[in-house]
């Protein structure tokens, strides 16, 4: 009973937050807008999906499928480093420590500095069960002896921010750390029918491809200079709505320039590349296209691995295995439910286990 | 030009860099479809449009997936990267054998004359490629050591007697090897006149135990065969190269005169980097003129003010996409 009105609780205050009337919101959404972090369309697509997300029966049953108890983390520091790619991106994250009651203590991106304070201080003025505190610089972060770090990142940057923590006196060697390393998703399609290439485009596009959840390889029954007309015409179309706000370097242009020598059939799209070749998808703006069946998607997973977040299909694959990662509705690639596992970790369950009572 | 004129053109020193270049450039232009190909993408077509630090690279990979080949008759020699990244083979068609032997003969005596020094070689991992072009190297200085003092070291090789034996002729040992292969030999066997040897280490710095700075590569090698660090070189060379750079006692290279090195921006390939930036090692080997002389690496680099440069590693482009790279670079 108690979990289910702390639950209440926080549903309220977000129906609040995400209310159409929030100016404090609006406010925030302005100056993101403004001084050109996101575009308004990429920000308004993740308030809407957030908004659905976290309604008070999608809290609830998140709260059931992680095991939520309250006050599970009542009195823990948990230091929480967001990422600054997409708006909001680590939403999730904040919503993880306030619903198991733990002390939030928040490093915001400089790339996304306005939104998640907005709401961290929505909720702060109406909840105050719990300490929360954020700042924009990494050392300024007033913890000592965290009792859990999460944090989404590159092995190499982990590193260092450890060492910044251990140095400050923030986390010890002894500290869990949740610590995400996937960073690209994987499409498989097994036709092209308007539905299907219009969720694709969405997939691939949204947020000008960046975040782990957005897809860089697609598999494919055919090859893309027998689709590159039709899906051109699609991403045009989504570009209309939502034009890409983050551009490409000239690096994308030698690439271009390189396949074209090497072969490589592709499609320049400007501010993106498709290319029919199978690469690891270390560099942003680039869609790799393969033709190829089921077997030649998890022949995909096995190659990349832990790099993979996820991997999408339409309806007969939704639910089946790629590898070890189960294949989700590649419709709800940019619109997750609040329970999604990055790195296929649920975060609840992760805190509770590695620094609740 | 005939293959000697190319010899005689590409390593005169007294004629400018940029002669030789613009000759190189437009043999390119004509003979290589590839490298043709790349340059008119960017609108370039003639050696009066480049200057060395605006011509096209073409990024090495191209070796992985192209025959990358610029002359009219058949190779007489082909050279196949070991493939130990897991990605494909590089494969490197050499149309003259003597721009291979000139090359490493002009950049290796530079450093350690033929009639001071004699070669230890120890290319572990390296001999199981028949292909390797390191070996070859390392073939061609053993060979050409007229006190027959140099050799590939064997099980059974006592190394400090070798060391007695060279010194004893007169001559300064150098042991040249593979970096993990120096590892292991400070591991395996003891070697007491140890400082009295020079090293060339090369390879990279991934050893098959881990990624080891160059710093502490050359602590370890310092310390394991009792070295000071003025004796201890550094080789840069790789198989779609002919020509290899030094760093002679330090951590610094220079290239030979025929080679030009620049650090590229990797946001911008046509951009070079400021003295103290790390890019990605940008190369113009002139001794490449039959297969693609300008090419991209995928090696990190920085360059200092007088044009020297260290090698840092790989370009790692892991962290560019996602969520990475972007707490510590915010």
């Amino acid at each position: 009973m108690e979990l289910e009105k702390h639950i209440e609780n926080i549903s309220s205050v977000l129906y609040k937050w995400f209310h159409s009337e929030n100016t404090g919101l609006k406010r925030a959404i302005e100056k993101t807008v403004d001084e050109g972090f996101f575009s308004f369309p990429d920000i308004k697509h993740q308030i809407l999906t957030l908004k659905q997300a976290t309604k008070h029966n999608q809290l609830l049953k998140w709260a059931e499928k992680s095991g939520l108890r309250k006050d599970s983390l009542k009195d823990k520091n948990i230091v929480c480093l967001h990422a600054g790619n997409l708006p909001l991106v680590g939403f999730q994250d904040v919503l993880s420590v306030i619903l198991t009651g733990g002390n939030y203590y928040g490093k915001i991106s400089r790339k996304d500095p306005y939104l998640l304070p907005a709401f961290l201080d929505f909720y702060s003025q109406l909840e105050s069960n719990c300490k929360i505190e954020w700042k924009l610089d990494l050392d300024q972060l007033n913890v000592t002896q965290a009792d859990a770090l999460l944090f989404a990142g590159s092995l190499e940057s982990a590193a260092q921010v450890k060492s910044i923590l251990k140095k400050s006196g923030a986390i010890s060697d002894d500290t869990p750390s949740l610590m995400r390393t996937a960073h690209f998703s994987v499409a498989y399609i097994t036709n092209n029918h308007p539905e299907t290439m219009r969720d694709l485009t969405e997939a691939v596009f949204r947020y000008g491809g960046a975040g782990c959840r957005s897809v860089a390889i697609v598999v494919a029954p055919f090859h893309l200079n027998a689709e590159k007309c039709s899906f051109t015409d699609y991403v045009e179309e989504f570009w209309l709505h939502n034009p890409q706000h983050a551009k490409p370097d000239a690096s994308l242009y030698h690439r271009f320039a390189f396949n074209k020598v090497m072969n490589i059939e592709q499609a320049w799209l400007d501010h993106y590349l498709i290319e029919e070749h199978l690469s690891k998808p270390a560099k942003k703006f680039i869609l790799r296209w393969v033709k190829g069946d089921k077997g030649t998607l998890d022949q995909v997973t096995r190659t990349f691995g832990d790099g993979i977040q996820s991997v999408y299909s339409t309806e007969e694959y939704i639910g089946s295995y790629s590898g070890d990662l189960i294949i989700e509705p590649l419709s709800s690639a940019q619109t997750p439910p609040i329970w999604w596992k990055p790195d296929q970790i649920d975060t609840i369950r992760w805190l509770q286990v590695n620094a609740g009572f | 030009m005939s293959g000697n004129d190319w010899l005689s053109t590409i390593f005169n020193s007294s004629l400018p860099f940029v002669d030789r270049l613009s000759d190189v450039f437009d043999y390119q232009i004509q003979n290589n479809l590839i490298y043709r190909e790349y340059c008119s993408v960017f609108g370039i077509s003639q050696s009066s449009d480049i200057q060395p630090d605006s011509i096209p690279l073409l990024p090495i990979r191209a070796f992985q997936m192209r025959k990358i080949y610029a002359a009219d008759k058949d190779p007489e020699l082909i050279f196949k990267s070991s493939g130990t990244t897991g990605m494909q083979q590089s494969t490197h068609y050499v149309a003259d054998a003597a721009m291979y032997r000139t090359a490493i003969a002009n950049g290796f005596y530079e450093h350690f004359p033929q009639d001071d020094y004699s070669i230890l070689c120890y290319m572990p991992g390296y001999t199981e490629n028949p292909h390797s072009s390191l070996i070859w190297m390392a073939s061609f200085l053993i060979q050409n050591d007229a006190s027959g003092l140099s050799k590939f070291l064997e099980n059974s090789d006592n190394l400090d007697k070798w060391i007695d034996e060279v010194i004893n002729h007169g001559k300064k040992p150098v042991l040249f090897s593979a970096a993990f292969g120096l590892l292991d030999l400070i591991d395996e066997i003891k070697v007491l006149n140890g400082h009295r040897l020079e090293i060339i280490e090369t390879g990279g710095m991934k050893t098959h135990r881990r990624e080891l700075s160059k710093k502490d590569l050359r602590n370890m090698l310092s310390e394991g065969f009792g070295v000071d660090h003025r004796a201890i070189h550094s080789e840069y060379g790789m198989c779609e190269l002919l020509s290899q750079m030094y760093a002679i006692g330090d951590e610094w290279f220079t290239a030979p005169h025929w080679l030009k090195v620049s650090i590229r921006n990797p946001k911008n390939p046509a951009e070079i980097c400021k003295p103290g930036e790390e890019g990605k090692i940008g190369i113009i080997d002139l001794a490449n003129v039959f297969s693609c002389p300008f090419f991209l690496t995928d090696d990190k680099g920085v360059m200092d003010d007088t044009g020297r440069f260290q090698v840092l590693g790989r370009w790692n482009s892991d962290n560019l996409r996602g969520c990475n790279f972007l707490i510590d670079r915010d």
